[in-house]
């Protein structure tokens, strides 16, 4: 007898059988379940007006230099401003080839185009990526873009998503880093509230290379992200961060794999998770330390404020230690406000609601302090401030 | 100013009563200092006087300029002008002190209806009394008592007292912890604010806090009452003989 599941209409759509909660790794987001729209892989129009519009309501569009612009999953030349930047067609799924993965798979069928950016100097301008996907006809789209910092480079790079209407994304994007590069990557998700946004970035960093990394999740109903990071050369360091912001029935679900494969590279990862109404974050991290990478030093934190009594937040540390010399640890928390906190704002004069809000943003921020460029930090922090205002 | 009549306080949720009974009147321009020892309510007061949650006032009221104090939220009891420096000032991580003050006396402000100061003028306000606390512009970047040793924090709290300009000053314990040369910088601050128009408890343990911040009225709080008001001199007789006789009076 078979155990392969009857393909939904939706999997009929998309061409492929979507995880379900069967899978270890899926078991709190359950694809086949949650998609149930054929979304199929059609190619919808944008008028001028709204990817202007859109593009504009990036927060970043004033401190960036070069744009490179994704409509709809296509790269508009017309609207990106390259001021110099080199990128090319990105022809290198061979390395994607993991058949294990089932957003990779995904975007493989979903034929994503992308560019590929190489940066050889030093980050001289703040580079974005923005993809913005117009309403219209409900649908499937994809992306994958590969980013290469070569030996001894420095790049710093914002990934932007922003949206109108009904859709299901699919991006990936492949990150090189080369001997002592260093790149500091910044990812708003910002999609559309009926959208569902899937992703996977795949860093692999060489010796000495150096990665800060950000992902801020506020926008869609259904977020997963999923990342691998590979250390491939020694005395290579991650940074990881990421916050979430979530309310109504929003879900977000990150999964990310550290493998070090090599000795003495540090890894750190940081996710700052606020949940409100009828929310569910999750975060799956897994840290791997193959039998000859001695002298890792590996740690992950995951904590969740939870501001109300049906949101909810999974955590799901693991720990893969095969070498026997080595610094790692996880720690996952989950609570709401501290109520000597709020007391002593209030005490000196700030009423209840402006409390909460500093309160508020002072947990995401943690996960913003990674973030090397002022205007982005202060960007990310008005958007947490708006997000409980807006609430 | 402060009136308090026959004040009767629980802890909401256990059927034990702190305060049994206490009244107090405290005019502008006044310092009083309570005393009394572990457990006589000291803390419970200046609590309930901020609104903390977890308290029940059973029986009594508390009036401030004429206001019920006991119906209003935290906030807006500061804004009318109570403040309470804390026993234990609390950590508040990533919420830098400079911006907590700033969003703090801009609240007040406009709960009075004042305009709110703009940036320079709310930085020169706050330097020019930090300076005197010998609190350093790191502190002032730092979250909000994060990291702060136990002299940095009093300071710290006396510095928002001082930014903050309440007409009433509640001490709580002030001195604990402290050794003599931050005690006589903490009370050099708090002198710095007397003035005829503001009142000033300090709630204490020990009189030697009171040699530098001189009272003109000196309560025995024991068992949740006040059992007796003197003078100045009433601090030091105390230190002398210990509350002993008070206790045995409330019992």
């Amino acid at each position: 007898m078979s155990t392969a599941l009857q393909l939904t209409s939706a999997e009929q759509a998309l061409g492929i059988s979507l995880p379900n909660r069967r899978m270890e790794d899926w078991r709190w987001t359950d694809l086949r379940a949650r998609i149930t729209k054929p979304y199929a892989h059609i190619k919808v129009e944008a008028t001028t007006k709204d990817v202007e519009r859109l593009l504009a309501s990036s927060p970043f569009a004033k401190a960036t230099k070069a744009r490179v612009v994704f409509v709809n999953g296509m790269l508009d030349e017309k609207h990106s401003k390259l001021n110099g930047l080199e990128i090319a067609h990105n022809v290198a799924p061979a390395l994607l080839n993991d058949p294990h993965d089932p957003l990779i798979e995904m975007n493989l069928k979903l034929g994503a185009k992308g560019v590929a950016l190489k940066f050889t100097g030093q980050a001289e301008q703040l580079v974005e990526v923005i993809h913005i996907a117009t309403a219209g006809n409900a649908r499937a789209m994809a992306m994958h873009n590969s980013i290469e910092v070569a030996d001894g480079a420095s790049a710093s790079i914002i990934e932007t998503y922003i949206g109108d209407g009904d859709y299901v994304l699919n991006t990936v994007t492949s990150i090189s880093l080369g001997k002592g590069a260093h790149l500091d990557r910044l990812k708003l998700q910002n999609d559309s509230a009926a959208s569902t946004h899937l992703s996977h970035v795949i860093y692999d960093l060489s010796e000495n290379a150096r990665l800060n990394d950000v992902t801020v999740t506020v926008g869609t109903n259904l977020t997963r992200q999923n990342g691998t990071c590979n250390f491939l050369g020694q005395n290579a360091e991650a940074k990881i961060s990421g916050a979430y912001l979530l309310k109504g029935k929003q879900h977000a679900d990150t999964c990310l794999t550290i493998n070090h494969l090599v000795p003495h590279c540090t890894s750190r990862e940081l996710f700052k998770c606020v949940m409100d109404d009828n929310a569910r974050g999750i975060f799956q991290g897994k840290v791997v330390v193959a039998k000859h990478a001695q002298k890792t030093d590996g740690k992950q934190s995951s904590r969740a404020l939870l501001l109300s009594e049906s949101a909810e937040f999974d955590a799901k540390p693991e720990l893969e230690i095969f070498a026997d010399d080595v610094v790692c640890g996880h720690g996952a928390t989950a609570g709401d406000l501290n109520h000597d906190h709020l007391f002593y704002l209030k005490s000196r004069g700030i009423p209840e609601a402006e409390a909460k809000s500093l309160l508020i943003a002072a947990f995401v921020g943690e996960a913003f302090d990674l973030v090397a460029n002022d205007d982005c930090r202060e960007a990310l922090a008005a958007i947490a401030e708006q997000w409980v205002v807006g609430k | 100013m402060l009136e308090i009549k026959n004040l009767h306080v629980k802890l909401a949720d256990e059927n034990r009563e702190i305060l049994k009974g206490l009244s107090l009147t405290v005019k502008p321009g006044e310092v009083h200092a309570i005393m009394g020892p572990n457990g006589s309510g000291k803390s419970t007061l200046s609590y309930v006087l901020a609104g903390r949650e977890g308290y029940e006032v059973t029986e009594g009221s508390v009036t401030y300029n004429g206001k019920d104090v006991l119906a209003m939220a935290p906030h807006e009891r500061a804004a009318l002008g109570l403040f309470l420096a804390f026993q234990y000032p609390i950590e508040i991580p990533g919420v830098q002190t400079m911006q907590f003050l700033k969003v703090a006396l801009n609240a007040q402000r406009k709960a009075r209806g004042e305009k709110e100061l703009s940036i320079p003028e709310f930085l020169r306000f706050v330097k020019e009394r930090a300076a005197k606390l010998n609190i350093s512009q790191d502190m002032l970047k730092r979250p909000v008592n994060v990291g702060f040793s136990g002299g940095e924090k009093k300071r710290a709290e006396i510095l928002q007292m001082a930014v903050l300009e309440p007409s009433l000053c509640i001490l709580d314990e002030t001195d604990s912890g402290l050794d003599i040369d931050a005690l006589k910088v903490v009370a050099e601050g708090v002198n710095a604010l007397r003035s005829p128009e503001r009142a000033i408890i300090v709630i204490t343990h020990y009189q030697r806090l009171l040699d530098h911040i001189v009272p003109d009225v000196v309560h025995v709080l024991s068992a949740g009452r006040i059992v007796k008001t003197g003078g100045k001199e009433l601090a030091l007789e105390l230190e002398k003989n210990g509350y002993a006789d008070y206790a045995e009076k409330a019992a």
